[in-house]
Protein backbone atom coordinates (compact mmCIF):
# COMPACT_ATOMS: atom_id res chain seq x y z
CA UNK A 1 0.00 0.00 0.00
CA UNK A 2 3.27 2.12 -0.09
CA UNK A 3 2.23 3.22 -3.58
CA UNK A 4 -0.84 4.41 -2.87
CA UNK A 5 -1.08 8.39 -1.57
CA UNK A 6 -4.23 10.04 -0.69
CA UNK A 7 -5.30 14.04 -1.01
CA UNK A 8 -5.09 13.93 2.52
CA UNK A 9 -1.26 12.55 3.11
CA UNK A 10 -0.26 15.84 0.32
CA UNK A 11 -2.19 18.01 2.26
CA UNK A 12 -5.15 18.70 -0.52
CA UNK A 13 -9.15 18.68 0.19
CA UNK A 14 -11.65 17.67 -2.13
CA UNK A 15 -14.29 19.66 -2.74
CA UNK A 16 -17.67 17.62 -2.24
CA UNK A 17 -19.46 19.35 -4.36
CA UNK A 18 -17.16 19.95 -7.87
CA UNK A 19 -14.15 17.57 -6.20
CA UNK A 20 -11.65 20.37 -7.08
CA UNK A 21 -8.52 19.88 -5.11
CA UNK A 22 -7.20 22.84 -2.87
CA UNK A 23 -4.95 23.01 -0.20
CA UNK A 24 -6.43 22.23 3.37
CA UNK A 25 -5.37 25.58 4.25
CA UNK A 26 -7.65 27.07 1.84
CA UNK A 27 -11.63 27.16 3.38
CA UNK A 28 -13.65 28.35 0.16
CA UNK A 29 -13.33 26.29 -3.05
CA UNK A 30 -11.77 28.85 -5.71
CA UNK A 31 -14.00 26.99 -8.25
CA UNK A 32 -17.42 26.59 -7.30
CA UNK A 33 -17.29 28.86 -4.05
CA UNK A 34 -18.63 25.54 -1.81
CA UNK A 35 -16.69 25.63 1.76
CA UNK A 36 -14.03 23.18 2.16
CA UNK A 37 -13.42 20.67 4.54
CA UNK A 38 -11.02 17.86 4.68
CA UNK A 39 -13.74 15.37 5.69
CA UNK A 40 -16.90 16.45 6.20
CA UNK A 41 -17.87 17.62 9.57
CA UNK A 42 -19.05 15.87 12.40
CA UNK A 43 -19.94 13.27 10.16
CA UNK A 44 -19.85 10.48 12.87
CA UNK A 45 -22.32 12.34 15.52
CA UNK A 46 -24.73 13.83 12.68
CA UNK A 47 -24.80 10.60 11.36
CA UNK A 48 -26.21 9.01 14.19
CA UNK A 49 -28.72 11.41 15.89
CA UNK A 50 -29.94 11.08 11.94
CA UNK A 51 -30.28 7.67 12.33
CA UNK A 52 -31.50 7.97 15.79
CA UNK A 53 -34.17 10.20 14.49
CA UNK A 54 -35.20 7.65 11.44
CA UNK A 55 -35.45 4.71 14.22
CA UNK A 56 -38.12 7.14 16.39
CA UNK A 57 -40.41 8.11 13.09
CA UNK A 58 -39.83 4.49 12.28
CA UNK A 59 -42.21 3.66 15.31
CA UNK A 60 -44.93 5.65 14.19
CA UNK A 61 -45.06 4.74 10.31
CA UNK A 62 -45.11 0.92 11.38
CA UNK A 63 -47.73 1.29 13.80
CA UNK A 64 -50.72 3.72 12.63
CA UNK A 65 -52.23 3.13 9.73
CA UNK A 66 -50.77 4.40 6.21
CA UNK A 67 -54.74 4.69 4.71
CA UNK A 68 -58.15 4.18 5.57
CA UNK A 69 -60.61 2.37 2.57
CA UNK A 70 -63.96 4.17 3.10
CA UNK A 71 -66.28 1.54 1.12
CA UNK A 72 -70.04 1.67 1.48
CA UNK A 73 -70.02 3.14 4.92
CA UNK A 74 -67.29 0.95 6.71
CA UNK A 75 -63.58 2.46 7.29
CA UNK A 76 -61.08 -0.04 6.98
CA UNK A 77 -57.83 1.07 8.23
CA UNK A 78 -54.24 -0.75 6.91
CA UNK A 79 -50.72 -0.24 7.86
CA UNK A 80 -48.02 -0.68 5.82
CA UNK A 81 -47.28 -4.56 7.19
CA UNK A 82 -51.16 -5.05 6.91
CA UNK A 83 -51.24 -3.62 2.73
CA UNK A 84 -48.74 -6.34 2.53
CA UNK A 85 -50.47 -9.17 3.71
CA UNK A 86 -54.04 -7.98 2.53
CA UNK A 87 -51.82 -7.72 -0.96
CA UNK A 88 -50.57 -11.65 -0.31
CA UNK A 89 -54.60 -12.53 0.33
CA UNK A 90 -55.77 -11.21 -3.18
CA UNK A 91 -53.38 -13.51 -4.72
CA UNK A 92 -50.88 -10.30 -6.03
CA UNK A 93 -47.58 -11.84 -4.45
CA UNK A 94 -45.60 -10.18 -6.89
CA UNK A 95 -46.59 -7.01 -6.00
CA UNK A 96 -46.89 -7.97 -1.94
CA UNK A 97 -42.63 -8.64 -2.88
CA UNK A 98 -42.08 -5.23 -4.04
CA UNK A 99 -43.84 -2.96 -1.35
CA UNK A 100 -42.17 -5.68 1.18
CA UNK A 101 -38.81 -5.28 0.21
CA UNK A 102 -39.49 -1.28 -0.63
CA UNK A 103 -41.35 -0.28 2.84
CA UNK A 104 -39.99 -2.97 5.10
CA UNK A 105 -36.66 -4.36 3.94
CA UNK A 106 -34.95 -1.21 2.30
CA UNK A 107 -35.39 0.88 5.05
CA UNK A 108 -34.70 -1.51 8.05
CA UNK A 109 -31.84 -2.72 6.28
CA UNK A 110 -30.68 0.75 5.64
CA UNK A 111 -30.49 1.61 8.77
CA UNK A 112 -28.97 -1.45 10.44
CA UNK A 113 -26.28 -1.19 7.83
CA UNK A 114 -25.66 2.51 8.32
CA UNK A 115 -25.65 1.60 12.03
CA UNK A 116 -22.77 -0.92 11.41
CA UNK A 117 -20.37 1.39 9.51
CA UNK A 118 -20.92 4.47 11.72
CA UNK A 119 -20.10 1.44 14.64
CA UNK A 120 -16.97 -0.24 12.47
CA UNK A 121 -15.27 3.46 11.96
CA UNK A 122 -15.98 4.35 15.89
CA UNK A 123 -14.16 0.89 16.90
CA UNK A 124 -11.29 1.18 14.23
CA UNK A 125 -12.43 -1.94 12.84
CA UNK A 126 -10.07 -3.67 10.48
CA UNK A 127 -12.78 -5.58 8.44
CA UNK A 128 -12.52 -5.07 4.55
CA UNK A 129 -12.75 -1.56 3.70
CA UNK A 130 -13.52 -2.13 -0.02
CA UNK A 131 -16.86 -4.02 1.01
CA UNK A 132 -17.54 -1.90 3.52
CA UNK A 133 -17.77 0.79 1.03
CA UNK A 134 -19.80 -1.29 -2.02
CA UNK A 135 -22.08 -1.53 1.22
CA UNK A 136 -22.27 2.44 1.85
CA UNK A 137 -23.06 3.10 -1.66
CA UNK A 138 -25.32 0.33 -2.43
CA UNK A 139 -27.42 1.90 0.86
CA UNK A 140 -26.56 5.43 -0.59
CA UNK A 141 -28.33 4.11 -4.06
CA UNK A 142 -31.26 2.83 -2.70
CA UNK A 143 -32.42 4.91 -0.37
CA UNK A 144 -35.11 6.85 -2.41
CA UNK A 145 -36.69 4.06 -3.32
CA UNK A 146 -38.62 3.83 -0.24
CA UNK A 147 -40.80 6.59 -1.01
CA UNK A 148 -42.56 3.94 -3.32
CA UNK A 149 -44.78 3.64 -0.72
CA UNK A 150 -45.57 7.25 0.15
CA UNK A 151 -46.22 7.50 -3.68
CA UNK A 152 -49.12 4.23 -3.87
CA UNK A 153 -50.82 6.33 -0.91
CA UNK A 154 -50.71 9.52 -3.11
CA UNK A 155 -52.04 8.11 -6.02
CA UNK A 156 -54.78 6.13 -4.69
CA UNK A 157 -56.11 9.12 -2.70
CA UNK A 158 -55.79 11.32 -6.59
CA UNK A 159 -57.68 8.80 -8.11
CA UNK A 160 -60.28 6.83 -5.79
CA UNK A 161 -63.02 9.23 -4.97
CA UNK A 162 -66.65 7.56 -5.51
CA UNK A 163 -69.03 9.58 -3.40
CA UNK A 164 -70.37 7.05 -0.54
CA UNK A 165 -69.31 4.30 -2.26
CA UNK A 166 -65.55 3.97 -2.40
CA UNK A 167 -62.87 6.73 -0.60
CA UNK A 168 -59.51 6.51 0.33
CA UNK A 169 -57.78 8.79 2.18
CA UNK A 170 -54.34 8.78 3.98
CA UNK A 171 -53.32 8.31 7.15
CA UNK A 172 -50.63 9.79 9.93
CA UNK A 173 -48.03 6.54 8.78
CA UNK A 174 -47.59 8.21 5.22
CA UNK A 175 -45.89 11.64 6.86
CA UNK A 176 -44.27 9.58 9.73
CA UNK A 177 -42.70 6.92 6.71
CA UNK A 178 -42.03 9.89 4.16
CA UNK A 179 -39.93 11.68 7.45
CA UNK A 180 -38.17 8.16 7.39
CA UNK A 181 -37.14 8.11 4.32
CA UNK A 182 -35.85 11.66 3.84
CA UNK A 183 -34.22 11.25 7.40
CA UNK A 184 -32.04 8.10 6.37
CA UNK A 185 -31.24 9.90 2.98
CA UNK A 186 -29.53 12.62 4.94
CA UNK A 187 -27.92 10.50 7.30
CA UNK A 188 -26.12 8.55 3.96
CA UNK A 189 -25.34 11.72 2.19
CA UNK A 190 -23.62 12.94 5.92
CA UNK A 191 -21.87 10.22 6.06
CA UNK A 192 -18.37 10.76 5.33
CA UNK A 193 -16.95 7.03 4.05
CA UNK A 194 -13.89 8.28 3.73
CA UNK A 195 -13.45 7.75 6.60
CA UNK A 196 -13.80 3.67 6.23
CA UNK A 197 -10.40 4.23 4.32
CA UNK A 198 -8.45 6.43 7.13
CA UNK A 199 -8.55 3.60 9.50
CA UNK A 200 -6.80 1.35 7.48
CA UNK A 201 -4.47 4.08 7.24
CA UNK A 202 -3.78 4.64 10.90
CA UNK A 203 -3.19 0.84 10.94
CA UNK A 204 -0.54 0.66 8.55
CA UNK A 205 1.74 3.63 9.62
CA UNK A 206 1.05 2.41 13.35
CA UNK A 207 2.90 -1.13 12.33
CA UNK B 1 -15.91 23.59 -31.76
CA UNK B 2 -15.27 21.99 -27.76
CA UNK B 3 -11.99 22.17 -27.18
CA UNK B 4 -10.78 19.24 -25.02
CA UNK B 5 -10.58 19.97 -21.01
CA UNK B 6 -8.76 18.23 -18.42
CA UNK B 7 -8.00 19.48 -15.49
CA UNK B 8 -4.22 21.33 -15.22
CA UNK B 9 -3.45 18.01 -13.12
CA UNK B 10 -6.02 15.63 -14.52
CA UNK B 11 -5.94 14.18 -10.64
CA UNK B 12 -8.82 13.33 -9.09
CA UNK B 13 -9.14 12.57 -5.09
CA UNK B 14 -11.43 9.76 -4.99
CA UNK B 15 -14.69 10.85 -3.21
CA UNK B 16 -14.87 7.60 -1.11
CA UNK B 17 -11.76 6.58 -0.14
CA UNK B 18 -9.57 10.33 -0.97
CA UNK B 19 -7.42 8.08 -3.19
CA UNK B 20 -5.30 10.36 -5.59
CA UNK B 21 -5.53 8.99 -8.68
CA UNK B 22 -3.74 10.46 -12.24
CA UNK B 23 -7.19 10.15 -14.52
CA UNK B 24 -5.03 12.11 -17.32
CA UNK B 25 -6.79 12.33 -20.85
CA UNK B 26 -9.82 10.50 -21.82
CA UNK B 27 -10.68 9.42 -24.94
CA UNK B 28 -14.72 9.71 -25.85
CA UNK B 29 -16.55 7.40 -23.98
CA UNK B 30 -13.69 6.19 -21.58
CA UNK B 31 -14.20 6.38 -18.22
CA UNK B 32 -12.25 6.04 -14.77
CA UNK B 33 -12.78 4.49 -11.66
CA UNK B 34 -10.56 4.33 -8.27
CA UNK B 35 -8.18 1.19 -8.96
CA UNK B 36 -8.71 0.47 -4.73
CA UNK B 37 -12.40 1.05 -3.95
CA UNK B 38 -13.75 0.62 -7.25
CA UNK B 39 -15.71 3.75 -7.07
CA UNK B 40 -16.93 5.10 -10.73
CA UNK B 41 -14.75 8.57 -10.86
CA UNK B 42 -15.70 10.07 -14.41
CA UNK B 43 -16.20 9.44 -17.87
CA UNK B 44 -15.49 11.37 -20.94
CA UNK B 45 -18.49 11.96 -24.00
CA UNK B 46 -17.64 14.50 -26.91
CA UNK B 47 -21.26 15.08 -27.54
CA UNK B 48 -21.85 14.99 -23.80
CA UNK B 49 -23.48 18.42 -23.29
CA UNK B 50 -25.68 17.82 -27.12
CA UNK B 51 -26.94 14.90 -25.63
CA UNK B 52 -28.27 16.51 -22.42
CA UNK B 53 -29.61 19.25 -24.22
CA UNK B 54 -31.17 16.90 -26.56
CA UNK B 55 -32.72 14.90 -22.97
CA UNK B 56 -33.78 17.72 -21.38
CA UNK B 57 -35.72 19.84 -23.95
CA UNK B 58 -37.91 16.65 -24.22
CA UNK B 59 -38.24 15.96 -21.27
CA UNK B 60 -39.41 19.52 -20.31
CA UNK B 61 -41.89 18.63 -23.25
CA UNK B 62 -42.72 15.52 -22.09
CA UNK B 63 -43.93 17.32 -18.28
CA UNK B 64 -45.67 20.07 -20.19
CA UNK B 65 -47.98 17.02 -22.09
CA UNK B 66 -48.53 14.62 -18.80
CA UNK B 67 -49.67 18.23 -17.03
CA UNK B 68 -52.07 18.18 -19.97
CA UNK B 69 -54.34 15.14 -19.94
CA UNK B 70 -55.72 12.52 -17.21
CA UNK B 71 -53.25 10.05 -15.76
CA UNK B 72 -54.94 7.43 -14.50
CA UNK B 73 -59.25 6.97 -14.52
CA UNK B 74 -61.18 4.73 -12.25
CA UNK B 75 -64.91 3.49 -12.39
CA UNK B 76 -66.63 1.03 -11.11
CA UNK B 77 -70.71 0.46 -11.15
CA UNK B 78 -70.94 3.46 -13.06
CA UNK B 79 -69.02 6.13 -11.15
CA UNK B 80 -65.95 6.92 -12.24
CA UNK B 81 -63.15 9.31 -11.14
CA UNK B 82 -59.96 10.37 -13.15
CA UNK B 83 -56.55 11.99 -11.32
CA UNK B 84 -54.50 14.14 -13.32
CA UNK B 85 -50.76 14.90 -12.55
CA UNK B 86 -51.34 18.43 -11.25
CA UNK B 87 -54.54 17.55 -8.87
CA UNK B 88 -52.60 14.46 -7.24
CA UNK B 89 -50.54 17.11 -4.06
CA UNK B 90 -54.35 18.93 -4.21
CA UNK B 91 -56.28 15.60 -2.72
CA UNK B 92 -53.16 14.98 -0.43
CA UNK B 93 -53.47 18.61 0.90
CA UNK B 94 -57.50 18.47 1.15
CA UNK B 95 -57.12 15.23 3.45
CA UNK B 96 -55.02 17.31 6.01
CA UNK B 97 -51.59 16.14 4.65
CA UNK B 98 -50.14 19.14 3.33
CA UNK B 99 -47.04 18.30 4.74
CA UNK B 100 -46.76 14.75 2.27
CA UNK B 101 -48.30 16.47 -0.64
CA UNK B 102 -45.83 19.54 -0.20
CA UNK B 103 -43.18 16.78 -0.52
CA UNK B 104 -44.26 14.89 -3.42
CA UNK B 105 -45.02 17.38 -5.29
CA UNK B 106 -40.95 18.45 -4.97
CA UNK B 107 -40.04 15.28 -5.86
CA UNK B 108 -42.10 13.76 -8.45
CA UNK B 109 -42.73 17.84 -10.49
CA UNK B 110 -40.58 20.56 -8.87
CA UNK B 111 -37.34 19.30 -8.33
CA UNK B 112 -36.86 17.44 -11.36
CA UNK B 113 -38.47 20.77 -13.65
CA UNK B 114 -35.65 22.67 -11.98
CA UNK B 115 -33.02 20.40 -12.73
CA UNK B 116 -33.55 19.90 -15.98
CA UNK B 117 -34.25 23.76 -16.51
CA UNK B 118 -31.05 24.18 -15.43
CA UNK B 119 -29.34 21.40 -17.50
CA UNK B 120 -30.87 23.12 -20.38
CA UNK B 121 -29.24 26.35 -19.75
CA UNK B 122 -25.94 24.69 -18.26
CA UNK B 123 -25.58 22.74 -21.62
CA UNK B 124 -26.43 25.43 -24.08
CA UNK B 125 -23.20 28.07 -22.25
CA UNK B 126 -21.50 24.91 -22.98
CA UNK B 127 -21.95 23.90 -26.07
CA UNK B 128 -21.52 27.37 -27.44
CA UNK B 129 -18.53 27.67 -25.21
CA UNK B 130 -19.44 31.19 -23.46
CA UNK B 131 -18.25 31.60 -20.24
CA UNK B 132 -21.28 33.40 -17.79
CA UNK B 133 -20.48 34.17 -14.12
CA UNK B 134 -24.21 32.16 -13.22
CA UNK B 135 -22.74 29.13 -14.27
CA UNK B 136 -20.88 27.79 -11.28
CA UNK B 137 -23.83 28.19 -9.13
CA UNK B 138 -26.23 26.70 -11.63
CA UNK B 139 -24.10 24.05 -11.93
CA UNK B 140 -23.93 23.67 -8.01
CA UNK B 141 -27.61 23.87 -7.83
CA UNK B 142 -28.18 20.68 -10.46
CA UNK B 143 -25.57 18.51 -8.53
CA UNK B 144 -27.20 19.11 -5.43
CA UNK B 145 -30.85 18.99 -6.27
CA UNK B 146 -30.11 15.72 -8.54
CA UNK B 147 -30.05 13.28 -5.91
CA UNK B 148 -34.08 14.53 -4.95
CA UNK B 149 -35.56 14.15 -7.69
CA UNK B 150 -37.97 10.84 -7.83
CA UNK B 151 -39.30 10.10 -10.93
CA UNK B 152 -38.66 6.82 -11.36
CA UNK B 153 -39.55 5.66 -8.28
CA UNK B 154 -43.07 7.41 -8.85
CA UNK B 155 -43.27 5.51 -12.47
CA UNK B 156 -43.25 2.47 -9.33
CA UNK B 157 -45.39 3.81 -7.58
CA UNK B 158 -48.21 4.20 -10.33
CA UNK B 159 -47.63 0.33 -11.42
CA UNK B 160 -47.85 -0.64 -7.82
CA UNK B 161 -50.90 1.36 -7.45
CA UNK B 162 -52.52 -0.07 -10.95
CA UNK B 163 -52.15 -3.62 -9.22
CA UNK B 164 -53.58 -3.14 -5.97
CA UNK B 165 -57.08 -1.40 -7.20
CA UNK B 166 -57.27 -3.49 -10.43
CA UNK B 167 -59.52 -6.22 -7.84
CA UNK B 168 -61.85 -3.15 -7.09
CA UNK B 169 -62.40 -1.54 -10.33
CA UNK B 170 -61.63 -1.20 -13.82
CA UNK B 171 -58.74 1.35 -14.51
CA UNK B 172 -58.10 3.11 -17.82
CA UNK B 173 -54.33 4.25 -18.13
CA UNK B 174 -54.31 8.19 -19.56
CA UNK B 175 -51.99 9.89 -22.08
CA UNK B 176 -50.29 11.77 -19.30
CA UNK B 177 -49.04 8.15 -17.41
CA UNK B 178 -47.44 7.40 -20.75
CA UNK B 179 -45.89 11.09 -21.28
CA UNK B 180 -44.40 11.28 -17.34
CA UNK B 181 -42.96 7.62 -18.36
CA UNK B 182 -41.40 9.30 -21.57
CA UNK B 183 -40.40 12.01 -19.15
CA UNK B 184 -38.78 10.37 -16.56
CA UNK B 185 -36.28 8.40 -19.13
CA UNK B 186 -35.64 12.03 -20.24
CA UNK B 187 -34.78 12.90 -17.29
CA UNK B 188 -32.59 9.74 -16.43
CA UNK B 189 -30.84 10.01 -19.74
CA UNK B 190 -29.95 13.62 -19.30
CA UNK B 191 -28.71 13.16 -15.37
CA UNK B 192 -26.42 10.17 -16.30
CA UNK B 193 -24.66 12.27 -19.27
CA UNK B 194 -23.86 14.73 -16.87
CA UNK B 195 -20.46 13.88 -15.70
CA UNK B 196 -19.42 15.83 -12.74
CA UNK B 197 -15.73 16.10 -13.29
CA UNK B 198 -16.15 16.86 -16.23
CA UNK B 199 -18.48 19.61 -16.28
CA UNK B 200 -16.19 21.15 -13.70
CA UNK B 201 -13.38 21.37 -15.73
CA UNK B 202 -15.08 22.38 -18.35
CA UNK B 203 -16.69 25.35 -16.55
CA UNK B 204 -13.14 26.45 -15.30
CA UNK B 205 -11.64 26.14 -18.60
CA UNK B 206 -14.08 28.73 -19.73
CA UNK B 207 -13.63 30.88 -16.98
CA UNK B 208 -9.60 31.14 -17.34
CA UNK B 209 -9.69 31.00 -21.49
Amino acid sequence: MTALTTAANRGLASCHVCYKLAPTTVHQCPRCGSTMHLRKNDSIQRTLALLVTACLLYIPANLYPIMYTDQLGSTEASTIMGGVILLIELGSAPIAMVIFIFSVMVPSGKLMAMFYLVWTVKRHSPLDPRQRSIMYRVTEFIGKWSMVDVFVVSILVALVHLGGLLVIRPGVAALSFAGVVIVTMIAAESFDSRLIWDNMEEKNSDN
Amino acid sequence: MITRDIGHSGEIACHSCDLLVHVGTLRHGESASCPRCGCFLTRYRDDAYHRILAFASAGLLFLVLANSYSFLSFSSTGLESVMTLRETPGALWNNDMPGVAMLVTAFIIVIPAGVLLLMLALSSALIQGIYHPWLAPIAKSVFLAQNWSMVEVFIIGVIVSLVKIAAMATVVVGASFWAYTAFAICFTAAVANLDRYQCWERIEALGAG
